[in-house]
């Protein structure tokens, strides 16, 4: 297939990358690991340039629902950190911080199946995972990035990835994803975090680190 | 500019067609007989245009993502855009064999998935393919957009019907057929 509307990262770009996003991640796993008192395992984080059609495949299975939590994050042009965690997982989270049994996971349909308490947890385990990330990578390229309030939905892997990949494929048939898979076997938590840059977003961050870049746009 | 046509079926004689690609069928030229299903499993805020001539037996459907496409740039994938999308799949379907005015519109899709004030993907996607078909004199004989859930959406070549459920729902309903 011809793509003539490409990206192209050397493997020092790819690199910085991969490691800009396991100094967010790691921060933020950090923040949740003394949240839920247990030790999460973690994935190395992958950079990747993809086709926006293949970006659903970077996640699970995509006929299960599945929890998303999206935080903007403004800066001078598009940001987000997007957490992607199975249902079993958010419950998990809310029984262990709210210490007892408010939904079962065949009752969690919607967003609205959740009591205003649970939704502030999920809400506040958002906030607290991409602020911690954004602040680790505002901190290592000296700028200031604070996320907006995140906004959760409940939905197919697809349907929850399609507005966000709309928004950022619109000038490039690539997209950038800087994913990190997490888990904790112990009381079945698994999810992903995962940063997505704006093409002109990494054209600041390359030049504030000084690299060289050469984004064929 | 044709990039991005699906043309292969699985065992259960299904396509599954991911964003900004398209697949076309003429049921009576098809060396296997196969008449397969397409489908697309999530649909959020992208659109599926279902565009069937019953009569000659053709029919195709494209997985939309923008409303517009941006002038002076090279397109690869066009059915990524409402605007080129639904002109190319009515070409695309004249060429299989359809006539002009025979060509029916099914649109699915269109949703707000996530409640943002900026996220108005899903309704900017659904005016343009409603404006798009207009102009060029193309009914709509069955929608179902709009709301906050995703959707799986199913056309069968075979007798032209379309089955949509959204993600809450456990049952298929039938759109058209």
């Amino acid at each position: 297939m011809n793509n003539s509307v490409n990206i192209k990262l050397t493997q020092d770009q790819l690199d910085m990358l991969k490691e800009l996003g396991n100094i967010g991640s790691g921060h933020a796993i950090t923040a949740l690991s003394k949240l839920v008192s247990n030790k999460i395992e973690v994935s190395l984080t992958s950079a990747d340039i993809i086709p926006f059609w293949k970006v659903p495949e970077l996640f699970d299975d995509p006929s299960i629902d599945m929890v998303g939590i999206y935080s903007n994050i403004p800066f001078n042009s598009d940001l987000a950190i997007i957490q992607i965690f199975t249902k079993e997982s958010i419950i998990s989270l809310i029984n262990i911080l709210a210490d007892d049994d408010r939904i079962a996971v065949e009752d969690l349909k919607n967003i609205d199946d959740l009591d205003d308490f649970s939704c502030s947890i999920i809400n506040e385990i958002g906030n607290i995972l991409s602020g911690h990330y954004a602040n680790a990578i505002a901190d290592l390229l000296s700028i200031k990035l604070i996320p907006n309030v995140p906004k959760i939905a409940i939905d197919t892997i697809n349907a929850i990835l399609d507005g966000i990949i709309a928004k950022y494929a619109q000038i490039s048939d690539y997209m950038i994803l800087i994913n990190t898979k997490l888990k904790v076997s112990d009381i079945n938590i698994e999810g992903t975090i995962c940063l997505i840059p704006s093409i002109s977003i990494l054209k600041s961050i390359f030049k504030i680190l000084n690299l060289k870049y050469d984004l064929n746009l | 500019m044709t990039g991005g046509r699906v043309e292969k079926i699985d065992r259960k004689d299904e396509i599954f067609l991911p964003i900004g690609h398209y697949a076309i069928f003429n049921c009576k030229n098809n060396p296997n007989k196969i008449q397969p299903k397409i489908s697309i499993y999530g649909l959020g805020s992208c659109i599926a245009l279902i565009l069937f001539d019953y009569k000659n037996n053709v029919s195709g459907m494209s997985h939309i993502l923008l409303p517009k496409s941006r002038q002076n740039k090279t397109i690869n994938f066009p059915h990524k855009y409402a605007n080129l999308s639904v002109k190319l799949l009515i070409q695309e379907l004249i060429n299989h064999g359809a006539m002009r005015k025979n060509i029916k519109a099914i649109i699915v899709g269109g949703s707000k998935i996530f409640d943002l004030d900026e996220n108005f993907m899903g309704i900017d996607n659904t005016k343009a393919i409603k404006q798009e078909l207009e102009k060029l004199e193309i009914k709509i004989i069955g929608e179902n957009t709009g709301g906050s859930e995703g959707r799986v959406v199913i056309f069968d070549t075979n007798d032209f019907s379309v089955y949509v459920k959204s993600t809450r729902e456990k049952d298929f309903k039938k759109l058209h057929g």
